[in-house]
């Protein structure tokens, strides 16, 4: 019998211990992965392919409050704006549902391509956009959601304007960061709507790099002090203003979660641990036949670290398979829609895999290192 | 019947018979209780660290449900049963409301309006506006409700008080803010300025808004606001009927008005019906403690094989002595479950402690509201129902995790047991 032969069959031989304590640190370990990842969510922003030349702009009061459509020519005539398109929030409910499962946004279906290059359709779905006044286009997502096709007409209910509008979808498209929102035509809004001269926001891309912060401090300057003034921001501080307005949630959540985890971790080591007491009689054993305690230390480690990398391999694995290979984005109703385990998430849970393998050798260890071997030989349990 | 109500209805009864059985059965056939807690205390490591996992997993269950639980009630405790509210129909909050000028000439003298001393009708038309503020110690920035009132407004709202300095004068600049809102954005001390749609507003009090939604917002003059932030209509109005009993006939005369679809109904409806915010939470709440419960389990049952092993020749005497297979089974499941009992009541009380801690020193949370898409200020809430929740979850989880153990224990052959070790 060779030392690892040794080692595993100790590890193994109450399997069913080896079993539940295997299984309870991989739950935890599990949950460490989907919270991290969770939290991943929220804190970044979703950025796609072009989000480096594109600039936000809003209202200065808030981003509820509108803009005057004869602000476009001003933006245009910037040097180093490429292509500018209102982007206006309808708020619509869909199929009379509760809340708002999916955001749709009125632009110039022109601008579309020029402005958010990452999206992917098919060409004649364009040149249908940009020729029916009531087309509308889905992302995937969504289509896949209701079992939206080409053709279909989908009826909704704004909460902002007061307005009820039927749309004609004529494409679906892929290929940005969240493939959720419906868009369709800013000239139907306003024809509907009847409230003409108004969008919701301007979103433009710039020429290049160089030019976007010459851009935004133009058009932050071209409206000041004048009724409507402006936020002009990169897309990146766009979305980042937006986890700020989460607030002390992201903390407390955080906070609850975590205190949990260390909890769950320090019972599996409290059972890890309590396998190594149970065989205190074997180790005054083998004392007494002449293994050195840095021996004992060596079995006890490898033990508990084995067992504390079973589980990690099956928590951290399992939720890697899980969220890469399964449908997130359809478990949570499109609520995280890419859910990715990061590889540096995966490293923390080995990380804390590891940590959890040592701490739970560290009281057996020292109560092995402290007993004498008669005492051993006389433990019952 | 639904199948599955049938089941989650079923469920829950057998539950709760089995407990008492088990109680019972270690009632009538008593193994003194001492030698359950000394054998407890012999494995304490353990045993702690069991009762400790259930703790955990019970104070967040509860906390996660308390700040749902506050949040629903920053909203649900908000309003005056005597008032009704009116708001453009298909709108889902005030910001994005309006109610013409017109509309609010002609309902301001709808009969059925409560008046003053003076004769005057109790209805006030607000303009709501979401504006962008900073926080803090330049912690980014968020949206804040900004509400303009007539003067009506304040009587229609008595749950809001003045806390410090003096309310705004109508036809001035000046603001009044929420006192917990205060603490959390900048320049908004009184005396100091804060600039919003191309103006200064000068804070000069501050309000109380006592735990209503009224806490997460400033408050300025009705006409003011409309002028800065260029507005012709409003975004509501809030009447107070003299008779609550005419509300039928109320909106039906509001929502009679072609010009732009209303709806009226009480503002506490109104108030009660955005717990949009909370759910997330709940959500979240739930799946952590069912999921963390499972762990628990594994845990409990770790412990719980241990002791079973352990006390194996205790077992066989205890059989020897004529104590019978579901009393040995009734005594390990029943010591679980006020394990897990414990570990329960040690949830509950650091739940308590956590709510009592930030009452104590006035802390508040503050996150983005999916109502209002602003702001909303709200504290936890630890109901006496989560706290019964909190425990029968312990409860369970004890009893399931202690159940196989039990059953091993009960169908020890007698002979082997006492020749055990």
């Amino acid at each position: 019998m060779t030392i690892g032969t040794f080692i595993l069959k100790n590890a193994l031989r109450n399997k069913r211990r080896a079993t539940l304590s295997i299984l309870s640190v991989a739950i935890s370990l599990f949950l460490l992965v989907l919270l991290l990842v969770a939290l991943r969510e929220i804190t970044l922003p979703v950025e796609g392919a072009g989000a480096e030349l594109r600039v936000a702009v809003r209202n200065k009061i808030s981003i509820a409050n509108l803009l005057p459509a004869k602000q476009l020519p001003v933006i245009e005539k910037i040097p180093g704006v490429e292509a500018v398109t209102p982007f206006t929030w309808f708020g619509g409910k869909y199929k009379g549902e509760q809340g708002m499962t999916f955001a749709q946004f009125a632009l110039d279906p022109k601008k579309l391509r020029g402005v958010f290059t990452e999206a992917r359709m098919p060409a004649e779905n364009y040149a249908a956009f940009e020729n029916e006044r009531d087309a509308c286009i889905i992302g995937k997502i969504t289509a896949d959601k209701y079992k939206l096709k080409v053709g279909d007409k989908i009826t909704l209910e704004s909460t902002v304007y007061p307005v009820t509008m039927e749309f004609k979808i004529v494409g679906i498209y892929a290929g940005t960061p969240d493939d959720r929102n419906m868009l369709f035509r800013q000239d139907y809004l306003d024809e509907s709507s009847g409230l003409k001269g108004q969008v919701g926001m301007w979103w433009l891309k710039v020429k290049s790099a160089e030019d976007m912060p010459k851009v935004i401090a133009a058009i932050n300057k071209a409206f000041a002090n004048t009724s409507a003034e402006v936020r002009a921001e990169s897309e990146r501080a766009f979305q980042l203003s937006f986890i700020s307005m989460w607030g002390n949630i992201k903390l407390l959540v955080m906070l609850i979660c975590s205190a949990v985890i260390f909890t769950l971790l320090l019972v599996s080591a409290s059972t890890m641990s309590m396998a190594i007491r149970e065989r205190f009689r074997e180790l005054a054993i083998l004392k007494a036949i002449g293994y050195r305690r840095r021996e004992l230390f060596a079995f006890i480690l490898a033990e508990s670290f084995g067992l504390a990398a079973a589980g990690a391999l099956i928590g951290v694995g399992g939720a890697y398979f899980l969220f890469t290979y399964g449908d997130v984005g359809k478990m949570t109703n499109g609520m995280f829609p890419s859910f990715e385990v990061t590889s540096r998430i995966v490293g923390i849970g080995a990380l804390v895999a590891s940590l959890l393998g040592i701490v739970a050798s560290i009281m057996p260890s020292i109560a092995v290192a402290k007993m004498s071997v008669t005492d051993g030989l006389k433990t019952l349990d | 019947m639904n199948p599955v109500t049938v089941i989650l209805g079923v469920f829950p009864l057998a539950f709760a018979g089995y407990v008492l059985w088990l109680i019972y059965a270690v009632a009538t056939s008593p193994i003194p209780l001492p030698y359950n807690f000394k054998s407890v205390l012999v494995r304490w490591r353990s045993t702690a660290a069991t009762i400790l996992g259930v703790a955990l997993v019970v104070t967040v269950f509860i906390l996660l449900h308390a700040m749902a639980a506050g949040l629903e009630r920053s909203s649900a405790n908000t309003g005056d049963p005597r008032n009704i509210m009116i708001v453009r129909k298909g709108s889902t909050a005030e910001s994005s409301s309006v109610v013409m000028r017109e509309q609010y000439k002609v309902i301001q003298y709808l009969p059925q309006i409560a008046r003053d001393a003076q004769g005057r009708p109790i209805i006030s038309a607000d303009l709501v506006v979401i504006i962008n503020l900073p926080r803090r110690e330049g912690a980014g920035e968020a949206n804040v409700t900004m509400r303009g009132v007539t003067p009506m407004g304040k009587e229609l709202r008595p749950q809001v008080k003045l806390a410090q300095g003096r309310w705004f004068t109508p036809g001035k600049r000046e603001a009044v803010v929420s006192m917990k809102m205060a603490r959390r954005f900048a320049d908004t001390d009184i005396g100091q300025k804060f600039r919003t749609g191309g103006n200064d507003l000068t804070v000069v009090g501050w309000f109380d808004g006592s735990d209503s939604a009224f806490d997460s917002e400033i408050w300025m003059d009705a006409d003011e606001a409309r002028s800065i932030f260029d507005r012709e209509n409003y975004s509501s109005l809030l009447a107070r009927l003299a008779n609550t009993n005419d509300a039928p006939a109320f909106a039906d005369r509001v929502e009679s008005d072609k010009r732009m679809a209303l709806r009226a109904d009480f503002e506490t409806k109104y108030y009660a019906e955005q717990t949009l915010t909370a759910m997330p939470i709940k959500i979240l709440g739930s799946f952590l403690a069912v999921a963390m419960s499972i762990g628990a389990v594994f845990a409990a049952m770790n412990t719980m094989y241990a002791a079973v092993g352990a006390r194996t020749r205790e077992i066989g005497t205890l059989r020897v002595l004529g104590f019978r297979r579901r009393v040995i089974l009734a005594s390990f499941n029943l010591e679980g479950a006020i394990l897990a009992g414990i570990g329960g009541v040690i949830g509950c009380a650091l739940a308590l402690l956590a709510q009592w801690l930030c009452v104590a020193f006035g802390v508040h949370f503050g996150t983005l509201s999916f109502n209002t898409f602003s702001e909303v200020i709200f504290q936890f809430r630890v109901t006496p129902l989560l706290v019964a929740e909190g425990m029968i979850f312990a409860i369970v989880v004890g009893v399931v995790g202690s159940f196989l153990p039990a059953i091993r224990a009960a169908r020890l052959p007698v002979i082997a047991a006492l020749k055990a070790m």
